[in-house]
């Protein structure tokens, strides 16, 4: 495990350097002039050079690039702008401060957002698709099962929107979503968030109610099921400790990378309802042309997809005994 | 309101509105009149008139407001924070909109119920003395002004804060002062800001009278109103931290900022030490202002439409009323009341490259084929704006409508007059390469101004450009376009400020904003005559003149519209009144109802 552990992290750290890599050159090819912008409605060409010097971008994009790597592990001092400590994914001229505190500072929103959202689709999903398994060809199965199509066919800026507009301004069943920290109101907090979350919850579901579903129904049909039930095995021991352990598998693989996404920042979700965490954040700093910024998020984004792939791995073979990580 | 930052908010705000535009369409068209302001449901009378005040004027406190009384909290929704708080760096009016709670300059605008103008003394006792044909000006400090922290404002302060526009970290603020200080754009060649210990020879100050002498390079018979630009507002000398002033300036009007995060929240209350007899301009009823950021202009509208719980004492603070609500909130009177709305300063036009299309009749065919009805049915209807038939837009001083190509009584285009134009200039088939930036209302005005122009005789060409760039690709010299979409928004509402960077022909270059290129020496000339001119009411009127003779003489632009903007407020609000220059709530005429 612990080789597998280690080979895996510097796999990750392979891979984020090469999307840094790409981030930063794609983020200079485009036809787009950062330092246009803070120049002035008058800029001259001394300017200009003045405001590259600024922004740090008037080196050539290998020497840019170095510096920033550099900055990770090491921290760096942006004269008179500030000192950003390691690990510096760089300094925002944007938003005048390191962009790990600007992440930092959303990533409590998108945390809970992911937590909660997670808790209600996967429960709610797999709990449909496990009761549509079971009862396979029956009406609560038809039911589930075009339910989920429908579901997952929804768009969350479509359903968020409506969902806005009647639940919270024309009924006034729910609240309209707020961003209240945990530590400050836990009522608050959930009342703020139990909107998104029940969304975003509408679109997963669907996903796991699908795959367990059909995950179940294919390992209940399992030889290793079949000898079970013959062994005189209850149904309730041959459905919970061996299909479902046999079927938690590829779901399992699936709300990792989800949870990876979402922890990476729900964009459309964050719009929608107008939630301030790193997915909103992401789009900021594409409007702003802030590369540190957008950077630094595409870094996160990318590094929660890695660890949790790196997870999946690990409870995939804790979870089916006949997984082996090699 | 520099030009980028500016126009990207323009073209937001226009992309904004046509993302739906159907829905917005037929009833535009039905309620719509050919011709000027009737028929947009907002306010007829053009609201950006201004004069110059005079001493009482100037002198605090401000007229207080019927019905208004202290207390409460007024909450502003916007879409993004302000982009900066250091006064020197501040150009975009979203942001003047909020540094006038805590930034003061030498002078102001001093706004009335109707939305008219009094440039006077806001630092300073008046609206400063000129001399030497305008070479020279004075200001002399109020007494009883303060810092947050009680300390007092110097004349010092006041000429730190224009020395620190020289500085290398303020290069987004504005530049008119350093230019007319040193004689050159260049201006940081000459003088690098006052943090070396040196002071600029052309700023006099005395502190025992408490006044400021600038000495200009070159005569600015209006510097009083470029003074007014937030850029120019007063830093204190002792709490200067450079470059770390933009997260934490300093107060000297009547709020401080308690707590700022960035892109989410921030809160403003009362600083104790601003003594409101020393200011005509603001009226601060709420005990302190909380800015939500990041809802988008619908969600704010649905948020104020709802009217609930806290929305009831919020505003929209800088994104308008969209055009998806804006006929459910124009139809509706118990929302259409708590609106208030005005024209957006400047105007969009469409600039005509007077380097490519060189025949004066086939600029003049163009601007008579192009299709402005149709083109506003896009933003929205009568709604969205009035047309513009002018190069000075209502909210300049000596503005007068003119309509050199009778476009208020042919919006649509005037197809015929285009083609016999073309004919008589040889040039039928005429090809017209026109560049726009790509969004969805762009896409859509393409297709009618495409129609418009096949109509009229010419070869259309369509040039869609990447938005972010768009700019940067239009103001090439040797650029391939012949018709440019453009819009423009003045710095201070004087004809100089539109003509001199549009039309100045020794401002060509890549870069630049003279995007026509036109460079005639009668126009040029013209402007450095007019600049000159001391008295503003004279300055107005040969402004409009040289408008109208350029129209109608050289026909460099396709003025389209002055863009209207509407904005919701909760039930609990009171005093909305539309911000003539920053396009926003005036927000310290605010206060919580009863």
């Amino acid at each position: 495990m612990f080789r597998f552990l280690i080979r895996r992290a510097i796999g990750a750290l392979v891979i984020l350097l090469i999307i840094s890599a790409i981030t930063f050159v794609l983020f200079y090819v485009a036809p787009r002039d950062p330092a246009r912008v803070a120049c002035g409605k008058v800029c001259t060409p001394e300017t200009l050079a003045l405001v590259k010097r600024n922004l740090g971008i008037a080196d050539p994009l290998p020497v840019q690039y170095w510096h920033w790597l550099q900055a990770v592990f090491v921290g760096r001092d942006y004269s008179s702008f500030g000192n950003c400590p390691a690990p510096c994914l760089g300094y925002s001229f944007h938003n005048r401060e390191p962009v790990l505190g600007t992440i930092l500072d959303r990533f409590p929103t998108t945390l809970s957002l992911s937590l909660g959202s997670a808790v209600v689709f996967v429960i709610f999903g797999v709990g449909t698709g496990m009761l549509a398994a079971v009862k396979q060809g029956k009406m609560l199965d038809k039911v589930a099962s075009s339910a989920s199509l429908i579901g997952s066919s929804m768009q969350i800026y479509i359903v968020g929107v409506v969902a806005m507009y009647y639940l919270a301004d024309q009924w006034h069943i729910l609240s309209r979503p707020k961003e209240v920290p945990f530590t400050e109101s836990p009522s608050g907090w959930f009342t703020g968030l139990l909107l998104p979350w029940l969304v975003l919850a509408l679109i997963f579901t669907a996903n796991y109610t699908r795959m367990a579903r059909s995950q179940l129904v294919e390992t209940l049909s399992e030889d290793y099921v079949r000898t079970a039930r013959a062994k005189g095995l209850s149904r309730r021991t041959v459905f919970f400790r061996f299909a479902w352990r046999g079927a938690m598998g590829p779901i399992v693989t699936i709300f990792g990378l989800d949870l990876g996404v979402l922890f990476g920042g729900a964009i459309i979700t964050e719009k929608t309802f107008g939630l301030h965490g790193i997915g909103a954040l992401s789009v900021k700093a594409v409007g702003d042309n802030d590369l540190p910024l957008l950077l630094g998020v595409v870094l996160v984004a990318a590094g929660a997809i890695v660890v949790f792939n790196i997870i999946v791995d690990a409870v995939y073979a804790l979870i089916d005994p006949r997984v082996r990580l090699a | 309101m520099s030009l980028s930052r500016r126009n990207f908010v323009i073209a937001t705000s226009v992309a904004a509105g046509g993302s739906m535009v159907l829905s917005a369409c037929s009833s535009g068209s039905s309620t719509g009149k050919k011709g000027g302001g009737a028929g947009h449901g907002g306010a007829d009378k053009y609201t950006g008139s201004v004069v110059v005040g005079t001493k009482a004027d100037s002198t605090g406190p401000a007229a207080e407001i019927p019905g208004a009384k202290k207390g409460g909290t007024i909450r502003g929704i916007a879409p993004d924070d302000f982009s900066h708080l250091d006064p020197q760096r501040i150009y975009f009016s979203w942001n003047s909109a909020i540094g006038d709670l805590f930034i003061r300059a030498l002078t102001g605008y001093k706004i009335a119920a109707d939305g008219s103008m009094k440039l006077v003394g806001d630092l300073a006792t008046d609206a400063g003395t000129m001399s030497d044909g305008g070479k020279t000006w004075t200001f002399t400090l109020k007494d009883g002004l303060k810092w947050e922290d009680g300390k007092e404002l110097t004349i010092d302060d006041v000429r730190h804060g224009i020395e620190r526009g020289f500085a290398s970290f303020t290069t987004e603020g504005a530049g008119y002062a350093q230019t007319a200080l040193t004689g050159t754009a260049d201006f940081r060649s000459k003088y690098k800001g006052p943090f070396g210990g040196k002071h600029l020879d052309s700023v006099v100050t005395d502190a025992k009278a408490k006044t400021i002498t600038f000495k200009l390079a070159e005569a600015r018979p209006d510097l009083n109103f470029t003074l007014a630009m937030t850029s120019y507002g007063a830093v204190p000398v002792k709490g200067d931290t450079k470059d770390k002033y933009d997260k934490d300036p300093v107060s000297c009007g009547p709020y401080r900022i308690k707590a700022h995060s960035i892109d989410k929240s921030m809160t403003l209350v009362r600083n104790p030490h601003w003594d409101p007899n020393t200011d005509s301009i603001r009226n601060a009823y709420p005990d302190s202002f909380v800015y939500e950021f990041g809802p988008e202009a619908l969600q704010s509208a649905d948020r104020l439409i709802a009217d609930d719980g806290d929305d009831k004492y919020a505003v929209m603070a800088y994104s308008g009323v969209p055009a998806e609500r804006i006929q459910k909130v124009l139809t509706d009177p118990e929302l259409k009341k708590r609106t208030f709305n005005g024209l957006l300063t400047g105007i969009y036009y469409y600039a005509i490259n007077t380097k490519r299309i060189t025949d004066l009749k086939v600029r003049q065919a163009i601007i008579h084929a192009w299709p402005l009805e149709q083109i506003r049915k896009i933003y929205g209807g009568p709604s969205a704006g009035d047309y513009a038939t002018s190069i000075l837009s209502p909210d300049i001083v000596g503005y007068a409508k003119d309509d050199v190509y009778g476009k208020l009584k042919k919006p649509q285009g005037d197809p015929e007059a285009a083609k016999k134009l073309l004919k008589e200039a040889g040039k039928e088939g005429q090809k017209v390469v026109y560049a726009f930036p790509t969004s969805n209302t762009y896409n859509k005005t393409k297709v009618v101004i495409e129609n418009a122009l096949k109509a009229a005789g010419f070869t259309p060409v369509m040039k869609p450009l990447d938005s972010t760039s768009y700019y940067d690709q239009v103001q090439q010299i040797d650029n391939q376009f012949d018709v440019m979409w453009f819009g423009w928004s003045p710095d201070w509402p004087t004809g100089y400020t539109l003509m001199q960077p549009l039309f100045d022909g020794s401002t060509i270059a890549n870069g630049a904003n003279n995007i026509s290129q036109l460079n005639v020496d009668w126009v040029n000339e013209a402007i450095k005559k007019n600049v000159v001119i001391a008295d503003p009411n004279e300055a107005g009127k040969a402004w409009a003149a040289l408008d109208k003779r350029i129209m109608t003489e050289e026909a460099p632009i396709i003025p389209e519209t002055f863009q209207r903007r509407f904005y919701l407020y909760g039930e609990k609000v009171g005093g909305a009144t539309f911000h003539p220059l920053w396009s926003s709530a005036v927000f310290y005429k605010l206060f919580v109802k009863a």
